[in-house]
């Protein structure tokens, strides 16, 4: 698993077109929103809804967006019946190409929340925006191989991969912006929802934290969902 | 299973929704012969080598390799070397990268440097795939299936894209493995190849076996042929014949004593025969008669 997710990285850093949609886009977007964030500050979930909006934009954008374009890419080429002529077994495949996707992403929120704790105020609650976050990649990966399932190219991919990333990101936004205290049973429910109002609580505390636990269950849902969706649509090679 | 049996095919059936792709092939490959699994376009080679190879399930019946579930990867692929029919190598990666990689995962030792060596790309080792001619790519897929010396290699199309000089390298090399013992499965649209190096041929048809054996069993099933024109006052030929493409045909199953007969009466009758050509059956008329029928 290890060999192929090192070929991966290698291949993501030398493919500039992968490399600058997987960093320098979801990054440039956060530094951005950072340098506007009294604007942001007027908000009712304040600071807390940077957090959301960040971690959602960058694992859509950065990470579930490269794993389905990675996937389609690696399939079209054969790359991914090639890696099954191996003694690699399908899991440590997938792991070993999703891995560094994922790595980038968990980086990248890591370093843009940094600078955000660093510019504004520290989170309340670290242990809490990590669970969040982990449960966020673990939604988006399954989502991706899904995704991948139905994106017949690379550059199919940057269709198919609009209603997750914009759908989550609007969740995101529509959460920060207006908080969960109207249809809050609908805006968790939906994919991302539970997580970034997770985030927000993470960041800004003063919720007690059965009532943040309370916000896994629809993500681990939607995980669930992702995998089931994985199972039923992903394939390992074209469709002849 | 016999002991010396590397491939066992038993009943094999594959279906895709209502196309019955694959119907009841049995056929066993012996350890150390090089199997040719030949046949027309759609006759179910690659959905049989797929389901032998472990990509893909069957839809009934029993397929062991090496005495191994196919699918059984950690068991069975550090034992055999596949070169599929379309490269699968990621663009961004050089020659030695990605047979360093491939040929890592394969559960075999060896080493990079060596294989490139053998296949004839040590000087492209840096060069990335993307920028490798086809015929090179080809090579770097043969290397893959052969890093490790296996005792098992599928070799499906491999000589496609390749020069004549790159064919015969890339045969060298398989007469090597051959004799240190690896079984060879190959399929191939270039029948010569068959004809000259496989033991036994399997020939498919409509997902179907229409034939089985050696190059000699199978070409003895067809007679062989003795063309020639003749002067319009040439006597009466001692043997049947009829006319092809403006020549003299005489089909035959005994063509040493027929030509022999022929010559003989030429001589006796103080008799040309112009564009002399005779030959037995050969692989392609063989082939040719199983799309026919």
């Amino acid at each position: 698993m290890l060999t192929i997710a090192r070929s991966e990285l290698q291949q993501i850093v030398r493919n500039r077109m992968v490399f600058f949609s997987a960093t320098v886009i979801p990054v440039g977007l956060s530094l951005l929103f950072i340098a506007q964030r009294e604007t942001f500050s007027q908000v009712p979930t304040g600071m807390g809804f940077l957090a959301g909006a960040f971690m959602m934009i960058l694992i859509s954008m950065g990470l579930y967006s490269t794993a389905v374009t990675t996937l389609a890419a690696r399939r079209q080429t054969l790359f991914l019946k090639r890696l099954r002529s191996t003694a690699v077994s399908d899991v440590a495949a997938l792991a070993g190409i999703l891995g560094p996707p994922a790595l980038i992403g968990i980086i990248q929120v890591t370093a843009v929340l940094t600078v955000l704790a660093v510019l504004t105020e520290a989170p309340a609650a670290i242990p809490l925006l990590i669970v969040s976050g982990l449960s966020l990649v673990l939604m988006m990966l399954g989502l991706a191989l899904a995704t991948a399932g139905i994106t017949t190219s690379p550059e199919h991919a940057q269709v198919t991969t609009l209603p997750v990333t914009m759908g989550t990101s609007a969740v995101a936004f529509w959460i920060g912006f207006t908080g969960t205290e109207e249809l809050g049973m609908l805006k968790r429910a939906l994919p991302g929802g539970a997580a970034t109002e997770l985030t927000i609580n993470a960041w800004n505390g003063g919720v007690e934290l059965a009532d943040n636990l309370l916000l896994l269950p629809p993500t681990l849902a939607w995980i669930v969902i992702g995998v089931l969706l994985a199972k039923r649509f992903f394939r390992w090679e074209p469709r002849r | 299973m016999n002991s010396e049996t590397v491939i066992d095919v038993e009943r094999l059936n594959v279906s895709y929704d209502d196309f019955h792709a694959v119907k009841d092939l049995t056929f066993n490959v012996r350890r150390g012969e090089l199997y040719a699994l030949l046949g027309t376009n759609g006759a179910g080679k690659t959905s049989t080598l797929e389901v032998i190879e472990g990509h893909r399930a069957s839809t009934s019946g029993k397929v062991s390799i090496l005495g191994e579930d196919p699918r059984n990867r950690k068991a069975v692929r550090p034992r055999m070397g596949i070169m599929l029919q379309e490269s699968g190598f990621s663009a961004d990666l050089s020659a030695m990268e990605t047979l360093t990689l491939i040929g890592g995962l394969t559960g075999r030792e060896d080493q990079p440097s060596r294989v490139l060596d053998v296949v004839g790309l040590t000087t492209k080792s840096e060069t990335r795939v993307s920028a490798l001619s086809g015929g090179e790519k080809r090579r770097l897929d043969f290397a893959t299936a052969i890093y490790g010396s296996p005792e098992l290699i599928f070799l499906d199309e491999p000589t496609t894209g390749l020069d004549v000089a790159s064919r015969d390298d890339l045969w060298e090399v398989v007469d090597r493995l051959r004799e240190d013992g690896a079984t060879i499965v190959l399929t191939t649209h270039y029948l010569e190849e068959a004809q000259q190096r496989a033991d036994r041929i399997g020939l498919m048809h409509e997902g179907t076996f229409r034939m089985q054996g050696t190059v000699t069993e199978l070409t003895q099933t067809l007679p062989g042929h003795i063309s020639f024109t003749l002067s319009e006052d040439a006597p009466v030929l001692p043997l049947e014949s009829s006319t092809s493409g403006g020549k003299l045909l005489i089909e035959t199953h005994g063509l040493q004593q027929d030509l022999y007969t022929l010559l003989s009466w030429a001589e006796a009758n103080r008799t040309e025969l112009r564009d002399l050509d005779a030959g037995p059956t050969r692989l392609d008329d063989v082939f040719r008669s199983i799309t026919r029928n």
